[in-house]
């Protein structure tokens, strides 16, 4: 062999892959045309094939050069339109290509693969210009598909070794020998047994993963305008520094503050410029699917198309890399199991072809896959009656399950839907690998479906591996990071509270959560860390010595013996418990700081001793030693130069022994408890309270409030006779309860509090003090007492009068302007001779006051109802004038779901739309409420939503 | 210490450090660097010769004891400890060792079979042993050292 020069070699060889590549597309295409010839695609790819000729020829390659130059006459007579290409022939050509790029990416090895049937049956068809009768499929399969099981790997080594120059093949490694001898291995066989190897052609896959990790490792392609910019930042770099070095010998601390500022521009800059040099459109992956659903929906007898939507998305190599096995897997099972035969479609009444498309596309700084059929969808209640059967969940779980919920159940793992394993997916990987492989890439999957009609599964993955958002968290005196794609919210149970919210089902400790139960993980245990508290008066990690004190109340308050350690105000103290007795509980240190996470299905709160800020932080892997331990993704630095580990969420809920679907007894504990706390807290209201003034207390809904910021008064702008702050980019605009309603003015401090609300499409801020506290209240509302502008009532909370908030009458009277072109605020056109009216049920007065409020404050006419009998009272008197209702659903003698009931199933109502309102949407409650009719479901006191809502359908009823 | 004499190609120099109170020397081409960096990081669940890791340059390195994984007990951190940064496959591992001796220049000829056990330590961990006038020292293998024992390999997962 004469090879020479490695570089070109190397060249040759990616040139000639990027051909290879367009060559599979170009050739479906020109299948497909049929008669109908595109001159221009045939040419581009008989030149491709010409320039694989060439190339090879000149390297000495006579292998890849013969099997090359034989295709090229084969796309010459279709070129001069003396050969009209059919699936034969496509097929024959596309073999030939698979052979070429197997013999390329092991080019030290080309020259002794048997290529003698491929050439043949090209020589066949150029000769004859027809094709063969029938070879191509074993064919295929001997090109694609290293079937382990065959191969014997005794003497062609030694055989090829000795008439090999391989010495200065650079990039000879061990799997050539072994890939050499399947492809030679197979070669025999797809002569002598053609039959058996197509029983496997499904399985692909498995040479795949090494043939292109080998060929990935060489380099990547860079637009020189990127370096070029690379290059620049680099000097920049080197600038800065430059200076960096200069001001740190002259202690110029203002310098030092720009030099400071140019470095982070510049290091910014720098990285996201690397970043661009490892983005790769998602094209790369997609492009090969054409060839998989041709393939195998031939092979299943399908009829289908593939939609490819979003080739230019652009993600990191390693994940492009990693998202090609659970793509195609996903991709081959919509092809098996979700696209029904053409004969099974027909009597659906569907288009005999299928559709598979397949979309990517950036949303909320994540890229998003979609794998979506038209076939014939999954069917929640099969899954779970067979996930109940094999024991992943037990039948009570299962009934209390979203629809959604049951879909994707296909994830856990020991599912596995397939009647029948069949060669193409069901090979023993279910979808649970593919949602673990996701999981690995930080990313998530989800599944929607519809019996008979389809299903849509999306990814998203995040752009790129190497940064990524996470939570600092910090016990036993470490820091430790948490991703945030793992993390719901941060939850902290003051130390008064602990006792009541957090309690032992089973033996697991969970904490009740707007209604729900949820795990608890103590981080200190499940790592064997020796337990720690923190100390805010302090600022100090101290030892927790509970064991003094735990057996005294372990029985009655299982949990109380983990937090119930005293504040050590001082030595003295710490002798003489008795006496602390009381401090005891209500000291910060004992409170509980919880990071709710979530992993996929999985869903727990970690207990950790110390929330600390959210950080990017980059990934560095941990050393061999430590691969052992399963808690941890990996360790990153901090901005000390001190190293934190990150959380392997997933494997920490393992660790401590959770499964959340284990039907275990606790599940079904779990199930029941969540149930039981849902009932009792369905009629309360969540508020948030806070102070304006030291002497008064104000609520406002939880569900109102977006976010609550601390910030400093210097922070406060006067500016135009308003007042704002800087917020996320832009101005809020503040306002305080003393502007509009008489009440004390705002407590003249330094630390403020701005309690963020959306209204109208704008970010507003309420300027509070602390402390705040979210409780949930009966609806035991005073609506008269303390009622004024700005406040809608008042309630007695822990011994004290809270006034609560209307927020929106607030914004109202001091923005009028605000709200006069939003959809949720206008008024009905009062000139219309027919003003819809409203039936408004709910047996709480405040409530319905505050509903009935919105209503005519809007225009419409509103009649009430206190219960659902009542309503149905009311219905009967005013069929005519009722455009829709608006109910509660927890009522005294008819509840919301049985008037509902009754409404649309009395065939003079039916017509009639109605909105329920709840406190609390739980799913539970809304899948029950669609199953008896009700059009929608909204929020208690979230007037922007439920009026919105009430306008659409005023605005259809009047049409 | 040196020796003078022979300054031929098949000389090899050791550093030479103390675990305890036994005298070990390592290959120095086998070091990348002797720190006192003792800023480290616990692991939970890791195993018990390892006290934790340690940013190095933004690199993360296991630290190891080696009086720990050696079998004699637990190393005490004090002003003289060091670490000694190892090169292994695909990462860098640091060995904290009681003190730091002299560098010596040493004629592999000399060099002998390691004893089953010496100063308390298994032989298994040893290439060799060399004399000097007055001193034993000990050639660790370091491949021997950063072994993963595969007792530990389950922990993780036993709860």
């Amino acid at each position: 062999m004469s090879i020479e020069d490695d570089e070109i070699l190397q060249g040759f060889i990616e040139e000639s892959l990027e051909h290879l590549a367009d060559i599979e597309n170009d050739l479906l295409t020109i299948e497909e045309g049929g008669a109908d010839i595109d001159v221009e695609l045939v040419n581009k790819v008989f030149r491709a094939a010409h320039s694989i000729k060439g190339g090879a020829g000149f390297m000495g390659l006579s292998a890849i050069q013969d099997l090359a130059h034989a295709a090229e006459n084969v796309l010459g007579l279709i070129r001069s339109s003396k050969l009209i290409p059919n699936p034969d022939i496509v097929n024959v050509l596309l073999l030939a290509a698979d052979q070429l790029q197997h013999m390329i990416e092991d080019v030290g090895n080309s020259n002794n693969v048997d290529i003698s049937s491929h050439t043949t049956a090209l020589n066949t068809i150029y000769e004859g210009g027809e094709a063969p009768v029938a070879k191509p499929k074993p064919e295929r399969a001997s090109a694609a598909n290293p079937a382990p099981i065959t191969v014997t790997p005794k003497e062609e080594p030694e055989l090829i070794e000795p008439e090999e120059g391989r010495a200065d093949n650079s990039f000879e490694e061990v799997t050539d020998e072994s890939e050499e001898e399947l492809i030679e291995e197979q070669e025999n066989h797809t002569d002598q047994f053609s039959a058996t190897i197509q029983e496997s052609a499904g399985s692909t896959k498995t040479l795949k993963p090494a043939v292109t990790l080998q060929k990935t490792d060489t380099s990547i392609r860079v637009t020189v305008s990127l370096l070029d910019q690379l290059m620049n930042l680099a000097g920049e770099l080197v600038l800065s520094r430059n200076q960096l070095l200069q001001t740190i010998t002259s202690g110029d601390v203002r310098s030092a503050e720009a030099v400071g500022q140019r470095i982070d521009l510049v290091t910014s800059e720098l990285q996201e410029a690397i970043m661009l040099t490892r983005m790769q459109p998602i094209g790369n992956v997609f492009s090969k699917f054409p060839r998989v659903v041709r393939d195998l929906s031939k092979k299943l007898g399908k009829q289908m198309d593939l939609t490819i939507v979003g080739k230019d998305v652009e993600l990191d190599k390693t994940i492009i890399e990693s998202i090609n096995d659970p793509l195609t897997h996903l991709v081959r099972n919509s092809v098996d199991h979700g696209i029904e035969s053409p004969e099974e479609r027909l009597k659906k009444g569907k288009d005999a072809r299928g559709l598979i498309v397949l979309k990517a596309y950036h949303a909320a700084g994540q890229v998003v896959i979609e794998i979506s059929d038209d076939g014939k969808g999954l069917d929640g209640n099969m899954l779970a009656e067979a996930a109940v059967k094999k024991g992943l969940i037990t039948s009570d779980q299962a009934k209390v399950m979203s629809e959604k919920e049951r879909i994707n159940l296909i994830l856990l793992p020991g599912f596995s839907t397939a009647k029948k394993v069949t060669d193409v997916s069901g090979r023993g990987v279910g979808m649970d690998v593919v949602k673990t492989n996701l999981d690995q890439l930080g990313g998530s999957i989800e599944i929607e479906s519809e019996v008979g009609k389809g299903s849509t599964i999306s990814i998203k993955l995040p752009l790129t591996l190497a940064i990524i958002p996470c939570q600092i968290v910090m016990t036993g005196g470490e820091r430790y990071a948490i991703p945030q794609v793992n993390l719901e919210e941060l939850l902290r149970i003051p130390a008064a509270k602990v006792k009541e919210r957090v309690e032992k089902v089973g033996d697991a400790e969970v904490v009740r959560l707007r209604g729900n139960l949820l795990p608890l993980i103590r981080m200190a245990e499940v790592f064997d860390i020796d337990p720690t508290y923190y100390d805010l008066l302090q600022d100090e990690t101290r030892g927790d010595r509970r064991l003094n004190i735990a057996d005294r109340r372990s029985k009655s308050t299982p949990l109380f013996k983990e937090e119930g350690e005293p504040p050590p105000p001082s030595r003295e103290d710490e002798f003489s418990k008795q006496r602390i007795a009381n401090e005891r509980r209500q000291s910060p240190a004992s409170a509980l700081n919880i990071v709710v996470v979530s992993t996929g299905a999985m869903k727990y709160g970690l207990i950790v001793d110390r929330l600390h800020d959210s950080e990017e932080i980059v990934i560095k892997p941990l050393g061999r030693h430590l691969q052992q331990c399963q808690g941890y993704a990996g360790a990153t630095i901090m901005g000390d130069g001190r190293i934190a580990l990150i959380l392997d969420v997933s494997n920490i809920a393992r660790m401590a022994g959770l499964t959340s679907l284990d039907g275990s007894e606790r599940g079904k504990e779990l199930a029941e408890a969540a149930k039981e706390s849902i009932t009792q807290t369905r009629d309360k209201q969540s508020l948030l309270t806070f102070s304006s003034s030291p002497k008064e207390q104000f609520g406002v809904p939880l569900n109102q409030v977006e976010r609550v910021e601390k910030i400093h008064r210097d922070n406060i702008e006067d500016i135009g006779g308003r007042r704002v702050m800087q917020y996320r980019g832009g101005s809020l605009p503040l306002i305080s309860i003393d502007e509009v309603a008489s009440v004390m003015p705002l407590a003249d401090r330094n630390d403020l509090l701005v309690i963020v609300f959306h209204l109208a499409g704008k970010d507003v801020g309420l300027l509070a003090t602390g402390p705040i506290d979210a409780i949930e209240i009966s609806a035991d509302i005073d609506d008269v007492t303390l009622k004024q502008p700005g406040i809608m009532g008042s309630a007695i909370l822990s011994g004290k009068t809270t006034m609560l908030v209307n927020i929106f009458e607030l914004m109202k009277i001091s923005n009028p302007q605000w709200f006069e072109d939003h959809a949720a605020y206008a008024e009905i056109d009062s000139s219309n001779e027919k003003i819809p009216t409203i039936l408004v049920v709910e047996d709480s007065n405040f409530f319905r006051n505050q509903v009935k409020g919105y209503m005519t404050e809007a225009g419409f006419n509103v009649l009430e109802g206190e219960d659902g009998k009542v309503a149905l009272r009311v219905l009967e008197e005013h069929l005519e004038e009722i455009t829709m209702v608006v109910t509660d659903i927890e009522m005294p003698n008819m509840n919301g779901f049985e008037l509902t009931a009754n409404i649309k199933g009395d065939n003079r109502f039916k017509h009639l739309p109605v909105i329920a309102l709840t406190t609390l949407a739980a799913d539970e409650d809304v899948a029950r409420g669609k199953a008896v009719g009700v059009d929608e479901y909204h929020i208690k006191l979230d007037k922007e939503r439920l009026m919105e809502c009430v306008h659409r359908y005023a605005k259809s009823a009047m049409a | 210490m040196v020796e003078p004499k022979k300054l031929t190609k098949s000389i090899i120099e050791l550093i030479t450090f103390y675990v305890g109170d036994a005298l070990c020397g390592l290959d120095i081409l086998k070091v990348q660097e002797i720190n006192k960096l003792m800023e480290m990081t616990k692991v939970p669940q890791s195993p018990d010769y390892m006290i934790g890791i340690l940013n190095l340059r933004g690199q993360i390195v296991t630290i190891i004891d080696l009086g720990q994984k050696l079998g004699l007990g637990n190393a005490e951190v004090s002003n003289e400890s060091r670490n000694i940064i190892v090169n292994a496959p695909g990462e860098h591992i640091g060995l904290l060792v009681t003190r730091i001796s002299d560098v010596i220049m040493a004629d592999p000829d000399r060099i002998e079979p390691a004893p089953a056990n010496m100063s308390g330590i298994q032989g298994g961990f040893f290439i060799g042993v060399y004399k000097t006038e007055n001193k034993l020292i000990g050639i660790l293998d370091v491949k021997e050292v950063l072994r993963i024992e595969s007792e530990n390999l389950n922990r993780g997962m036993e709860r």
